[in-house]
């Protein structure tokens, strides 16, 4: 790789590409999100549907450059789709003791079908952590190369 | 028929594997993984396993991939015409025997779909099928022991993959959490 200098100018602009990924990644993003709602009846859940969604945004990165692809998907939009999934899924975990059930048990919510509910919020959370956890890997170490390689310390 | 696929599955699986141990330029060697992982993949969906399948594809060969890539950006590719890796033949050698001795252990693997293996005939496989559904109203018996009666793990395995980016992102200094 002759990517040395300063800039990741592993960076080609390929039309292609670009419209390849143009067509395909709408639904890869929403077989993603069908993966993750549709775990609790076929295959999939939350790590599945996760990665897919991820995949579908690292596609863009590629297609179209990591810096314009992070400008248009800030990163802490990413840190609070973590934060929301993290605190969903520990969420429904706590809230089960409010209605004197265990932790966890989705059955003491009392709603008709609540632990259907219940796992598949929670499988919608795992999905937002893997999701985000996954982009912002990919983006930081991406990134990272990018700015910083000296030792500046922070 | 069946045999024929798994046949040419497995041997296309071994050779990516030992491409990856072999292959000389990282780039290549990257390549060979992600095929290796896709071929996995099928060998899943054909056990019947689609849960595993899925993630072994999008984490294995998509993702990991990606990462990799992504990581040998900055690295430099080893001079020399050579194609392959020289063989170390120490390392070769306790790989060789490591691989000899779980080989032995083959035999004793139920065959595929045998009711009466210790998985499908256990106590806690009936009571799984019989009950999943009923008390969790959720078709996929995978979702509904990940989630429901072993979600506490799940909750576990959530947390592992939150600590292992705000590591990544605590070792790479984006972000100052101390």
């Amino acid at each position: 790789m002759s990517a040395a200098d300063g800039s990741l100018s592993a960076y080609v602009e390929s039309t292609i590409i670009m419209t390849t990924v143009r067509v395909v990644s709408p639904f890869v993003f929403t077989f993603g999100l069908f993966v993750m709602f549709h775990g609790a009846e076929s295959a999939g859940g939350g790590f599945q549907g996760g990665a897919i969604v991820a995949s579908s945004i690292i596609m863009l990165a590629f297609a179209f450059g990591i810096e314009p692809t992070r400008e248009w998907l800030d990163d802490s939009v990413i840190r609070l789709l973590v934060g929301v999934g993290a605190t969903t899924f520990v969420g429904i975990g706590i809230g089960a003791l409010a209605f004197d059930g265990a932790f966890l048990e989705y059955a003491a919510y009392g709603i008709s079908h609540g632990v259907k509910y219940g796992i598949e919020l929670v499988e919608l959370g795992i999905g937002a952590i893997v999701a985000g956890v996954i982009v912002s890997l990919f983006m930081n170490l991406a990134g990272g190369f990018n700015h910083d390689s000296g030792g500046d310390d922070a | 028929m069946q045999l024929l696929l798994y046949g040419v599955l497995l041997t296309f699986v071994v050779f990516a594997a030992l491409a990856v141990a072999f292959l000389r330029d990282i780039l290549s060697a990257i390549i060979a993984f992600a095929g290796f992982s896709f071929g996995v993949a099928i060998v899943y969906i054909l056990l019947r396993a689609p849960d595993v399948a899925l993630t072994e594809a999008a984490v294995g060969a998509g993702v990991t991939t990606v990462l990799f890539l992504l990581a040998i950006v900055r690295t430099v590719r080893p001079g020399g015409d050579r194609l392959f890796e020289r063989v170390a033949w120490g390392p070769a050698i306790i790989a060789t025997g490591l691989v000899g001795v779980l080989l032995t252990t083959v035999r004793s693997l139920p065959t595929i779909g045998d009711p009466n293996s210790p998985v499908a005939s256990s106590e806690i496989t009936r009571y799984y099928l019989e009950n999943a559904y009923p008390q969790t109203d959720v078709e996929n018996v995978v979702t509904a022991i990940l989630a429901a009666y072993r979600g506490f793990d799940t909750l576990g395995e959530a947390a592992v993959v939150l600590a292992a980016g705000l590591a990544v992102l605590v070792v790479l200094r984006k972000e100052v959490y101390v």
